[in-house]
């Protein structure tokens, strides 16, 4: 087994179009992944994901730069590195004119296992993807979260050390992304490496380890969720008490915490008192001895972390929610 | 060599259901040429009076050649669509991501072509059979001419590959496929060069599909006429490696 990382990316650089219309889609990306790994690329739409994406699955061969995966060069032999991976693309393109076990069946004997072997991790599969009963119907009759499922069987069937996915719950409600999300974590845990894109905070969030932000072809932060949560600022807890215009609550409270927090960070509330607290969660039980007693009287509490929308704002200025909107349509003749 | 027949022969089977499985697919190919062998063979009933029509029972007996090379021409006139689909829809790039040789996904699209444009014909000229013409040469003429066919079907199938390959339109495909309708109508298909025009003769002495409608008239009527048959699979070999190396080029840009 190769005990580097499974990934390697270094100054990678696609630029599309030529002279005056050349647009750098990828501007000298470099990162690693190492095995076992759950890592995401969260960006809004024109980012520069898909493209990365779509190197590292020997699709697109980069403008410059290098990239290993499994310490094999997708531009040297783009055959082995296939092999090794599974990949699952934005809109899970099936044929709809083969049935789902057709579907499996076919990447099986392409990955060259052997027929028993086929039919076996077919059956397995489809029950784990619970495809069983409409295994024998065309996959153009499959619902959205059917397809998205029969596509990740498919990128499966090989038992791939590396599974790519590009934006794998677009437009899928809400139950089936739950779903999917419990999949694709068990997937991983199982020891498969997991690459993959979205534009929903909500699920790099929940999902991703590690995740990198991407902007403009170029990685801005990169970190656990938490960690980049961090890096724009405490958490704040709200001490709801019975009457917050009551006089000097604030003073009560700077003042039983003294020590603890900073007189600065603990500040008048429409409810009560707001603390600004790094990693409140740990800090709370503390908190609350402090202030135990009859001088404050605590009614209600609550805490909130920066999210991953605070952190995209943080270090490109924009909201990735107004960008997601924006995206281009290209037309052929 | 092995790899590329394994995969070929797998991804082949998966084109093949894709065309089987949809009836319309085969209808519409049928359907023209077994509208002209039903209606022209009664409308023109007399016309085999005409100098040019010599040794011909009946003017069905000299229709059905021409209209077995329609149902061939039908069935890879848009060919290069499901390619076209796939690649729209990402299908494509599924393929190409596994390990997979690329040529062997243009193969797969290729090779079935020769099977359903030979069954088209032959289901074509079995019915023309039912219908009363004879086919002299039996059974391995009847063999012979679905070959021939399958045959038409590799070497005009660039003609759709490549506008479809190109533009990525289906609608830019699709009219050039009509385009060549009329290379169909100046062929000796449902008149002999004898009653053409001078111009449309100088046409017909050039024209790929006229050598093949007349090798095949000749199996039908007289027997193996291998000069004949010789000169229709030159002609197929020169637009088949005219247009299957174009289609390889066209694929290539497309799937660099």
């Amino acid at each position: 087994m190769n005990e580097g990382p499974i990934i390697e990316v270094r100054d990678l650089v696609k630029v599309y179009g030529k002279g005056d219309k050349q647009t750098r889609a990828v501007d000298g990306i470099s990162f690693d992944v190492a095995p076992g790994e759950l890592f995401g690329f969260l960006g809004p739409n024109g980012a520069g994901k898909t493209t990365t994406i779509r190197v590292l699955a020997t699709l697109l061969a980069p403008t410059s730069g290098s990239v290993r995966v499994a310490g094999i060069d997708v531009m040297h032999d783009p055959h082995e590195v296939r092999k090794r991976l599974g990949l699952a693309l934005q809109t899970a393109a099936l044929d709809a004119f083969s049935t789902g076990r057709e579907t499996l069946e076919l990447a099986g004997r392409l990955h060259r296992l052997p027929s028993a072997e086929v039919r076996r991790r077919a059956d397995e599969l489809l029950e784990l993807m619970t495809l069983t009963k409409v295994a024998n119907k065309l996959t153009g009759t499959y619902s959205g979260g059917m397809k998205r499922r029969l596509d990740l069987a498919s990128a499966l069937m090989h038992k791939p050390q590396l599974l790519i996915l590009d934006e794998p719950t677009e437009g899928l409600d809400p139950q089936s992304r739950t779903a999917l999300w419990e999949e694709l974590e068990r997937i991983n845990r199982a020891g498969t490496t997991l690459l993959l894109t979205t534009h929903y905070m909500e699920e790099a969030d929940r999902l991703c380890r590690r995740l990198s932000i991407i902007d403009n072809g170029k990685i801005v932060v990169d970190g656990s969720p938490t960690e980049l949560k961090q890096t724009v600022g405490a958490d704040t807890v709200v001490l709801e008490v019975e009457q917050p215009e009551g006089d000097g609550v604030v003073e009560r409270v700077r003042g039983r915490l003294e020590g603890l927090v900073e007189a600065e960070a603990v500040a008048a509330h429409p409810q009560g008192v707001s603390l600004s607290v790094a990693n409140a969660g740990a800090a709370i039980p503390a908190l609350l001895r402090r202030l135990e007693g009859d001088s404050v009287q605590i009614t209600g509490l609550h805490m909130s972390q920066p999210s991953l929308d605070d952190v995209f704002m943080k270090y490109t200025g924009r909201s990735i929610r107004e960008e997601a909107a924006d995206q281009y349509i290209v037309l052929g003749w | 060599m092995t790899a590329l027949a394994y995969e070929t022969y797998h991804l082949g089977l998966r084109t093949t259901k894709r065309f089987m499985r949809v009836p319309a697919n085969y209808i519409s190919i049928l359907f023209f040429p077994l509208v002209q062998l039903l209606i022209f063979s009664q409308l023109f009933q007399q016309i085999v009076q005409l100098p040019g029509f010599e040794g011909q029972s009946s003017y069905l007996a000299y229709l059905a050649p021409g209209q077995v090379v329609f149902a061939a021409f039908m069935a890879v006139a848009w060919s290069g669509f499901g390619l076209l689909v796939e690649y729209r829809t990402g299908y494509m790039d599924k393929l190409r991501a596994l390990p997979t040789r690329r040529w062997s996904i243009l193969a797969a699209e290729m090779v079935p072509l020769f099977f359903q444009a030979a069954a088209m014909s032959g289901i074509l000229l079995l019915i023309a059979v039912l219908l009363g013409t004879t086919i002299v040469t039996g059974i391995v003429g009847f063999v012979l001419i679905m070959a021939l066919a399958g045959l038409f079907g590799l070497a005009f199938a660039g003609l759709s590959f490549v506008p479809a390959l190109l533009t990525k339109s289906e609608q830019a495909t699709s009219t050039f496929s009509l385009l060549l309708f009329p290379v169909v109508f100046m062929s000796t298909a449902f008149v002999p060069a004898e009653v053409m025009p001078d111009w449309m003769r100088i046409i017909n002495d050039w024209n790929p599909i006229t050598y093949l409608i007349e090798a095949m008239r000749a199996i039908m009527t007289t027997g193996y006429d291998w000069p004949l048959i010789g000169r229709a699979v030159g002609s197929l070999a020169v637009v088949g490696v005219f247009g299957q190396i174009l289609t390889i080029w066209a694929f290539g840009r497309l799937a660099r």
